[in-house]
C-alpha cells in the first residue's frame, strides 16, 4: 500500500481547487501541496461557464450595492459576514487573474470591461467574450504550472477521507490508470469538488459533476447545509439541457411566450424593471408558469419559451455572444440571428453543499471545502449569475491560506494507521470491481434521476417530495445489489460510474429530505403548499446529517445576519 | 490498417505507468483525404533535386566548350526531357499556390508598429512578383532584353 | 422519416491485461436523429457494454475529454452528428498517441509539451494587485484571443504527420499556446519562449501539413500560430545576433 505524504491534499482541480493550491504556494513555498483530481484539470466543470465573473470595478458601483445585491438576490438567507468578505476581496481576486493572463474583455481605454447580470444593480460582471469559465480556468492552470510544489494527481478518485481521532489526516484515491489504491497523507483537506447537478435527469452540469466532494463529507460526519436550495438556470437547451448563457440576456435579449409576449414585462413575475435580468429563481419560475398556463411552445423534448437574440443584430451577436450562437446552432439548429432560442429551466447549481464557516472550515478539524461544494453560506437560498466563479477564487484562496496554517500545527500519521484506511478501501472498492449483482448501474441512475425531477423541480409539494424521498431510500438499499461487469484493472470507468451513482445518491437524499422539511418558499426552494417566505419559522439554515443505512436527521444553523434586514424581495 | 507511427510518438518521458498499445497513424496517411496534397508538396523535393542535376549537367556543359554545349541543347529536346520540364513547372505552380495560400495567415498580427496588409493585399504582391519576374527572366533568356 | 436509425459501431478495445493487441468489437446501436457520436458510444457504454471505457465530460465541446477517431478522423465526438456517418462506423482511440485502454489514450507526453513552453505571463516585475489590472486594448487583445481558445482536445495532434514521426516536436497546440502568450500585450517573455521554439522538438519541424487546422473543433488554427512562431523565432534569433544584450 503506497503512502504518499503532503502538507495540503486538494480534492478537485477546477477554479477553486486551483487557486487554492496556487494560494498554498504563495503563502509558503516550502509546503508541498498534492492537487488530486479525477480528471486532468482542464476537464473540470468550471470551463463551461461562460457568463462572467462579478466584482466591483466601475465608479458608479459599491462593495455596499454588490453586497446587497448578493443578500437580496439570497433571499436574505446568505451569511452577511461571508458576503461582506466575498464583495471586498471580489475585485482584487479578478484582478490577480488578469495578471496571471485572464483575457478579460476591454474596454476602448483597454480597462476591463463589465456586463449587466442577472440581479445586480449596475454592470459588474467581468467577462471573457460568452467562455468566462474556459479562460478562468486555463489561465489558472497555466499559471499554476510556475509552482513545481504543487504535484499534481490527475485521474485519481478520492474515495475516502482518512480520518484519525477526529482530525482531517489525508485522503484515499483510487488511481484510475492503474487500478490501485493509494493513500496521500494532508496535514489538511480541501474539497473543491464542485456540485452534483447529475442527479437531476436534466442539467447544465457535464457528466463528472456527481458530487463526490459532498458524498466525501457527508459520509466522514460532516454535516450538508442547505441542500434543498437546487439552481435552475432558466435558459438551458430543451433535450440536452446545454447552458445559454445569461449574458444573452444581459447583452439585451428578450424570453417570449407561445404569442410573442414578453411576459416579464407584461405579467407580475415579482422582477420588477428588471424584466429579463431579474433573479434567476425568479425567471424560471415565470417560464414554468408560462408553461402551465398554456402558453409555452411544443417541441420534441418538452415545452419551451423563447429566448430572442434576434433584435440585438448579427454584429453584437457575433462579436459578444459567439459560443451562444455556436452551441445553438450545433446542438438545436437554430441560429439566433435569425430565429429565437428554445430555452426551459435546467438544473445548474447547487446553493447548498458541505457546512463551512467563513473560512472554509468544516467540523473536523483540517477539513476544508471551498467552491461550490461548499456552503459558507455566500449564496443562501439563491445565486446571483457571476457571483461563482468569484466564490471559487475568493474561498479557494481563503480556505488554502487557513489550511495551510492550519497544517503547521499538526505532525504526522505513523505510516502504519494510514496503511490500514487505504487497506480498508481497496477490500471494499475490489469487491465493487466485477460485482454479480442484479441492478443496472444506468438503470438506477434513471431512476433517480426521475425521482429527483419529480420531487425536487421547480415547483415542489408536500406529496412529491415524500415521493421522492422513500424512492430515494429504496433505491439507496438496492445499491447494494449492483451489478458491475467490468473487472478490469487499468481505467476501469465502470467501477467510477459505481461510486460515483452510490455518491450521487446520497447527497440526491439529502437534497429531498432537506427541502421536505423546509415548510416555506425561499429563493430556489418553491412550494405549492407553502408558498410564502416564513421568516418567523424558516429564517435558518437546514443541516442534514448521514445517519448510516437509514434516513438522515436534520437539524438547524442560525443565519449570520448583518446590517441588511430581511425585507420583502421585489424588483 | 493504419501504419504505425513512431515507437515513441507522443510518450512521456517517464515510461507509461501501464502496458500500452503502440501509436498509430491517422488512416487517411499518406495517400488519402488531405494528407495526400501534402505528400505532393513534399515530394516535390525530388523534382528539385533532379532538376539541380540538369542545371548542374547544363553548366558544366557551358563551362566545357561550344560542342558540349551544342550536345547538351540537342539532349534536353529529347521528349523526355521535356516531359521531365514540364512536370517541374506543374510542380513549381502546385507549391507555389499552395505555399502561397498558407503565407497571409503565417503574417504576424504586427511587425513593430505597422500591420501587415490584409490577405487579399498579400496575394496580390505574391502572384504579382512571381508573374512578373517569371516574364522578366523569360525576357532576358530568349534573348528579347539585353538581345 | 424514422426518427431512430440503427447504425454499426465498430469499436477499437484494449485490455493491457487481458488483449495483446488492440481488437475490435462491434454494437448496434439505435441512433435518435439528434445524436452526436458521444451520445451513441454512451448508449453503448451504459446499455451494451458498460466495460468500455471512454472520456467525456461537458458535451458541449469546451472540455476537450472526447477526442476520438471516427471512420479514421481525429474528430471530438460531442460534437459531430450521427446523422453525417455511413451505417457501419469505426470509432478507435485517437491516432499518433500510445493506447491506454480501448478509447482512452496516454496524455502524459502532452501534458509535457504544454508545461515546455512556459504557457504563462513572464514579466520582469510582477504587478502588484493594488496597482490594478494592466491596460490592454480590444486591438491587443484580438491579436492573440484566436489562439487562447485551444480546449486541449489534442485532435491536432493526432493529425499532425510531424508528430506522428519525431517524439520531441512541441506539436500544435502546445506551439499555439505558447505564441498566444508571446503576442500578449502583457507578457515580456518571448525571448525565452522563442529559445524554446528554436531548441529540442523545435517549430521549424512543421513541415505545413495543416491538417492541424482541418481538425480543430474551436478554429484556433494552431497552423498560423506555428507559422507565425517560425517567423517571430527567427526575428528574435537575428536581433539577439545583431544586439545580444539590447532590445526586447
Amino acid at each position: 500500500m503506497e503512502v504518499l505524504r503532503h502538507d495540503l491534499v486538494i480534492v478537485g482541480g477546477g477554479a477553486a481547487g486551483l487557486r487554492a493550491a496556487i494560494a498554498a504556494c504563495e503563502l509558503d513555498p516550502r509546503l508541498s501541496v498534492a492537487l488530486v483530481s479525477k480528471v486532468y484539470p482542464m476537464r473540470s466543470h468550471t470551463v463551461s461557464a461562460e457568463g462572467g465573473a462579478a466584482g466591483v470595478a466601475r465608479e458608479d458601483d459599491s462593495l455596499e450595492m454588490h453586497g446587497f445585491d448578493t443578500v437580496k438576490g439570497s433571499d436574505f438567507l446568505g451569511d452577511q459576514d461571508v458576503i461582506q468578505y466575498f464583495v471586498e476581496e471580489a475585485p482584487k481576486e479578478l484582478t490577480r487573474l488578469e495578471h496571471w493572463g485572464c483575457p478579460w474583455s476591454r474596454n476602448e481605454d483597454g480597462s476591463v470591461a463589465t456586463r449587466a447580470f442577472g440581479g445586480m444593480t449596475t454592470k459588474r460582471t467581468w467577462y471573457a467574450t460568452d467562455k468566462v469559465g474556459f479562460h478562468m480556468l486555463h489561465t489558472l492552470f497555466q499559471h499554476s504550472l510556475r509552482h513545481p510544489q504543487i504535484v499534481r494527481y490527475d485521474e485519481q478518485f478520492v474515495t475516502r477521507l482518512a480520518i484519525e481521532n477526529g482530525a482531517a489526516r489525508g485522503v484515499v484515491s483510487l488511481d484510475m490508470r492503474e487500478g490501485v489504491v493509494r493513500v496521500i497523507q494532508g496535514r489538511a483537506v480541501i474539497l473543491a469538488t464542485g456540485g452534483a447537478g447529475k442527479c437531476f435527469p436534466f442539467t447544465t452540469n457535464g457528466n463528472i459533476k456527481t458530487g463526490d466532494g459532498m458524498a466525501l463529507a457527508y459520509q466522514a460526519g460532516v454535516a450538508l447545509k442547505d441542500m434543498e436550495f437546487v439552481q435552475y438556470h432558466p435558459t438551458g437547451l430543451p433535450g440536452t439541457g446545454i447552458l445559454i448563457t445569461e449574458a444573452a440576456r444581459g447583452e439585451g435579449g428578450h424570453l417570449k411566450n407561445k404569442d410573442g409576449e414578453r411576459f416579464l414585462v407584461t405579467r407580475d413575475y415579482g422582477v420588477g424593471q428588471k424584466a429579463e435580468l431579474g433573479p434567476r429563481d425568479m425567471i424560471s419560475r415565470a417560464i414554468i408558469q408560462e408553461i402551465e398556463a398554456g402558453r409555452g411552445l411544443a417541441g420534441p423534448d418538452g415545452e419551451y419559451a423563447n429566448l430572442d437574440l434576434t433584435h440585438l443584430g448579427a454584429d453584437a451577436i457575433q462579436k459578444r455572444l459567439p459560443m451562444v450562437r455556436e452551441l445553438s446552432m450545433l446542438y438545436i439548429g437554430v441560429d439566433p440571428i435569425q430565429a429565437p432560442i428554445p430555452v426551459r429551466p435546467v438544473v445548474h447549481y447547487m446553493m447548498g453543499g458541505v457546512d463551512t464557516d467563513i473560512d472554509g472550515a468544516t467540523s473536523i478539524p483540517g477539513l476544508y471545502a471551498a467552491g461550490e461544494v461548499a456552503c459558507a453560506s455566500l449564496n443562501g437560498a439563491n445565486r446571483l449569475g457571476s457571483n461563482s466563479l468569484t466564490e471559487c477564487l475568493v474561498f479557494g484562496a481563503r480556505a488554502a491560506r487557513h489550511a495551510a496554517q492550519y497544517s503547521k500545527g499538526t505532525s504526522d500519521v505513523p505510516e502504519a494507521t494510514l496503511r490500514r484506511f487505504g487497506e480498508e478501501e481497496r477490500a471494499r472498492l475490489d469487491a465493487l470491481r466485477g460485482k454479480r449483482g442484479g441492478e443496472r448501474i444506468s438503470a438506477l441512475r434513471r431512476e433517480m434521476n426521475a425521482a429527483m425531477e419529480a420531487g425536487c423541480g421547480v415547483y415542489r409539494s408536500e406529496e412529491s417530495m415524500a415521493q421522492c424521498v422513500s424512492a430515494l431510500a429504496a433505491l439507496r438499499g438496492r445499491f447494494a445489489d449492483l451489478r458491475v461487469d467490468d473487472k478490469s484493472r487499468v481505467f476501469n470507468t465502470e467501477i467510477l460510474a459505481a461510486i460515483e451513482l452510490g455518491n450521487m445518491l446520497e447527497v440526491a437524499e439529502s437534497v429531498a429530505v432537506s427541502a421536505l422539511a423546509r415548510r416555506e418558499s425561499r429563493g430556489a426552494h418553491t412550494r405549492r403548499d407553502f408558498p410564502v417566505r416564513d421568516d418567523l419559522n424558516f429564517l435558518h439554515h437546514t443541516l442534514c446529517l448521514r445517519q448510516g443505512a437509514g434516513a438522515p436527521r436534520l437539524d438547524k444553523k442560525s443565519v449570520t445576519l448583518g446590517k441588511w434586514i430581511p425585507e420583502e424581495r421585489k424588483y | 490498417m493504419a501504419r504505425d507511427a513512431h515507437p515513441q510518438a507522443m510518450q512521456p518521458h517517464e515510461p507509461g505507468r501501464t502496458r500500452t498499445a503502440p501509436p498509430k497513424m491517422p488512416a487517411q496517411f499518406p495517400f488519402a483525404g488531405n494528407y495526400r496534397s501534402y505528400i505532393l508538396f513534399d515530394a516535390t523535393g525530388l523534382v528539385y533535386l533532379l532538376a539541380g542535376l540538369v542545371a548542374l549537367r547544363v553548366v558544366w556543359a557551358l563551362g566545357t566548350g561550344p560542342e558540349a554545349w551544342a550536345r547538351v541543347q540537342a539532349q534536353l529536346s529529347h521528349p523526355l526531357y521535356v516531359l521531365f520540364h514540364l512536370v517541374a513547372l506543374a510542380a513549381v505552380c502546385f507549391v507555389a499556390v499552395r505555399f502561397f495560400r498558407l503565407f497571409p495567415k503565417a503574417q504576424p498580427p504586427r511587425i513593430g508598429p505597422a500591420k501587415p496588409p490584409p490577405a487579399p493585399v498579400i496575394l496580390a504582391g505574391l502572384y504579382g512578383a512571381w508573374i512578373g519576374l517569371t516574364l522578366l527572366l523569360v525576357a532576358i533568356l530568349s534573348g528579347g532584353l539585353f538581345g | 422519416m424514422s426518427e431512430v436509425k440503427t447504425r454499426k459501431f465498430v469499436v477499437q478495445r484494449f485490455d493491457p491485461d487481458v488483449d495483446q493487441a488492440p481488437r475490435e468489437q462491434s454494437y448496434e446501436v439505435p441512433c435518435q436523429r439528434n445524436w452526436k457520436v458521444l451520445d451513441a458510444i454512451n448508449f453503448i457504454k451504459d446499455e451494451l457494454d458498460g466495460t468500455l471505457s471512454h472520456r467525456w465530460s461537458c458535451r458541449m465541446a469546451v472540455c476537450g475529454s472526447c477526442g476520438m477517431n471516427v471512420d479514421g478522423v481525429p474528430t471530438l465526438t460531442c460534437k459531430k452528428p450521427v446523422d453525417e456517418l455511413p451505417d457501419v462506423v469505426t470509432v478507435e482511440p485517437l491516432s499518433n498517441f500510445p493506447v491506454v485502454r480501448d478509447l482512452v489514450v496516454e496524455l502524459e507526453g502532452f501534458m509535457e509539451k504544454l508545461t515546455k513552453v512556459k504557457p504563462f505571463i513572464l514579466r520582469a516585475k510582477e504587478r502588484a494587485v493594488e496597482e490594478g489590472t494592466h491596460r490592454q486594448s480590444p486591438e491587443e487583445l484580438e491579436e492573440f484571443k484566436q489562439f487562447s481558445l485551444c480546449i486541449n482536445c489534442m485532435l491536432c495532434y493526432a493529425a499532425c504527420p510531424v508528430v506522428a514521426n519525431e517524439p520531441e516536436f512541441l506539436g500544435p497546440a502546445a506551439i499555439a499556446l505558447g505564441h498566444r502568450y508571446n503576442l500578449d500585450s502583457r507578457d515580456e517573455g518571448a525571448a525565452e519562449r522563442n529559445e524554446i521554439f528554436r531548441g529540442e522538438g523545435t517549430v521549424f519541424s512543421c513541415s505545413y501539413a495543416n491538417e492541424c487546422s482541418e481538425v480543430c473543433p474551436k478554429h484556433v488554427d494552431p497552423a498560423a500560430a506555428i507559422n507565425q512562431a517560425k517567423f517571430g523565432a527567427v526575428i528574435d534569433w537575428a536581433k539577439h545576433l545583431v544586439l545580444p544584450r539590447g532590445g526586447k
